[in-house]
């Protein structure tokens, strides 16, 4: 097995923050904690302005630390989402006429890990009945959503951070948007985006790409992380609450770039990996828990900035050509139209509907690409700010 | 710093009993892929982790997509590189559109149910089919496994329907339990049987032949699985029952 030692690439494993001196995490945990108190004024402020800032609440959600702490994110989180917390969804309906209904319960038995160790059963029962009802409440509110396994995992973040009527809100808008693809009676355009994955480390890594494709590894090994959002894969909580807090200010893609950033992360160790699928599959799909995350986040954003999804599509189409099992380029673009949020997009005003009919085509401008993809992909206008901050801030 | 190829073998083998992968080349590897299969929550992630030396989960979750458990065996004194275990989700969504990769190059499937739930045992011929229309041909060994029979109180699915299922197609039936060692097969011994099977039919392993490459099921009276009593209460002993799960006991 080669080791492979004159491929490496520009991410080393040794700028690992996580080794740093002792000395060297007092100075950043100080500096750190300045950082937090100003960081948490001007969350606030952000929430008070009329109309509130979410461009900057987005940006605070990207960037170190994300929003901090939960008592923020019960307060930015619907922001992000464009949900208005004093509206509710139906509650009353029979959520065991659901026919996915036995499905979650299965599921949700299942899920003992997901909730606080330590916690005591009787509290944690009571909180698995809610998760039960967040789930089929949505479900049942919108008809042509299936559930899956996995959805289960990202419903319990939300419920353990902002309860359960919070909960059914936000899982609700999340559901029509972000998750919108997995939630198909079949599973065709959640592998649509999987396909992202391979093509962004193709661009920043082709040695391990080429190493990728060799093993015939396929894209699987990240589904759970796409579909739950990392919250299956992921022990700690903390680090699953950041990671939503970054998903829910970006591109429903973003997770993807992020397996491409873990997996870019790796590549010393990938391509140490015999070069077949079963031991490939095998070391990426159990992902380290000691991840670098605040490192692999910024990473993620700027293999967003650098390879545009939609500057991606044309080499994912090249990819689906070779891929029997996938559809057409045709078939992709009409998934990515629908994770519109037209709710969102309707309510916006002029200067952001001006914003959105520059045809992409005609622009050369890679910042009005980044803005327009973002549009036409349902994060909203408001993102707009944050990318043209997060661009300055990521290259 | 770098992780060392030393590191990476443990964790791909972190299940493993055995840790003897980095003395042999991949040449002299003999590697068996077999496919678990059956609907949700009925024990399949449970059985693979307990045959890989792991304890009964205390938090057992769902499966998202496929993961994958490996083993390293001894059978007769040969040592099989490997048992590799594909543990798939149950959900049809998963086996419609994520699992079919992994039917690829298989060399045995397991299919399993719940005895406690009618509703499993009766999606069997569903689980069989699906591996028809994957072109999986006869001579891959099927075995079929009811799982939980330590919950006697509600066992609905009865020995002798799960027998009659096995015999109808061709396959060998264990009952057992992935949570107790004291009733019915042990798990080791049902990966055992598929491993000697294995072993018997296919002296050298073409590791690229099976997709696609048989077409149709063919499933013929090839072979006249002579099976063994699985009553629950015929089942003998653990330790005197290794003599019975090798590939001659059932061929």
């Amino acid at each position: 097995m080669s080791k492979n030692t004159d491929l490496r690439h520009r991410r080393k494993v040794s700028q690992d923050p996580t080794k740093a001196s002792k000395s060297d995490n007092d100075k950043v945990n100080k500096g750190f904690e300045s950082y937090k108190r100003d960081k948490l004024v001007a969350i606030y402020q952000a929430l008070r302005s009329d109309p509130v800032d979410v461009a900057a609440l987005r940006k605070f959600a990207i960037s170190k630390g994300g929003l901090l702490t939960d008592e923020i994110r019960r307060k930015a989180w619907p922001k992000l989402l464009n949900v208005n917390m004093f509206d509710t969804l139906p509650k009353g309906v029979n959520i065991k006429e659901h026919r996915d209904y036995d499905q979650v319960v299965l599921d949700v038995n299942r899920s003992l890990k997901r909730f606080p160790p330590g916690m005591k059963d009787e509290q944690r029962e009571v909180l698995q009945d809610q998760l039960v009802e967040v789930i089929v409440r949505v479900l049942c509110e919108n008809k042509q959503l299936h559930y899956y396994q996995g959805y289960h995992d990202i419903c319990v973040t939300f419920l353990l951070v902002v309860g359960k009527e919070s909960s059914v809100m936000l899982v609700n808008k999340l559901s029509t948007h972000h998750l919108r693809d997995f939630m198909d009676s079949t599973m065709d355009r959640t592998k649509h985006m999987l396909n992202y994955l391979l093509p962004i480390i193709h661009k920043s890594n082709p040695t391990l790409y080429d190493f990728l494709q060799k093993s015939e590894v396929g894209t699987v090994f990240a589904l759970a992380w796409l579909i739950t959002w990392y919250g299956h894969v992921l022990n700690n909580f903390r680090s699953i609450v950041r990671l939503y807090d970054f998903f829910l200010a970006c591109h429903p893609l973003m997770p993807v770039y992020l397996a491409a950033a873990i997996v870019l992360y790796r590549e010393e160790e990938v391509l140490n990996c015999e070069c077949d699928m079963p031991f490939v599959h095998s070391l990426l799909s159990k992902i380290p828990q000691n991840l670098p995350l605040e490192k692999l986040i910024v990473d993620a954003g700027d293999l967003f900035v650098q390879y545009q999804p939609s500057q991606l599509a044309k080499e994912a189409r090249l990819y689906y050509k070779q891929s029997s099992s996938l559809t057409t380029f045709q078939q992709l673009e009409e998934s990515s139209q629908s994770q519109r949020p037209d709710s969102i997009l309707q309510k916006l005003t002029g200067r952001n509907a001006s914003a959105n009919e520059v045809p992409l085509s005609q622009q050369s401008n890679r910042m009005v690409k980044v803005a327009v993809w973002a549009l036409s992909m349902g994060i909203g206008a408001a993102a707009l700010t944050v990318l043209n901050t997060a661009m300055e801030f990521w290259t | 710093m770098a992780t060392t190829s030393n590191s990476n073998i443990n964790s791909i083998n972190e299940e493993q009993e055995s840790s003897s992968t980095s003395q042999d080349s991949p040449s002299q590897r003999r590697i068996f892929k077999v496919i678990v299969l059956g609907d949700s929550n009925v024990g399949k992630t449970c059985l693979t982790i307990r045959f890989c030396g792991g304890e009964f989960p205390q938090k057992p979750e769902a499966t998202i997509g496929v993961d994958f458990r490996d083993k390293d065996m001894t059978i007769e004194g040969e040592s099989i590189k490997q048992l590799q275990l594909w543990d798939t989700a149950g959900q049809e969504r998963f086996r419609k559109s994520m699992v079919q990769h992994y039917y690829r190059n298989v060399h045995a499937v397991i299919f399993v149910y719940d005895v406690t739930k009618l509703s499993s045992f009766e999606n069997l011929p569903t689980w069989v089919d699906e591996c028809d229309r994957h072109s999986l041909s006869s001579n891959i060994p099927r075995v079929l496994v009811g799982n939980k029979c330590d919950i006697t109180e509600r066992k609905v699915v009865s020995t002798n329907m799960g027998q009659k299922f096995a015999e109808h197609n061709d396959m060998p039936f264990f009952e057992t339990s992935a949570k107790s060692g004291e009733v019915g097969e042990s798990v080791n011994n049902i990966f055992l049987y598929v491993a000697k099977k294995l072993k018997s039919q296919k002296p050298t392993i073409n590791m690229r032949a099976g997709f696609g490459g048989i077409a149709g099921s063919g499933r013929t009276s090839v072979r006249r699985l002579k099976l063994k009593s699985t009553g629950i209460q015929g089942f003998e002993p653990e330790k005197s029952k290794s003599k019975c799960s090798g590939s001659t006991c059932f061929s």
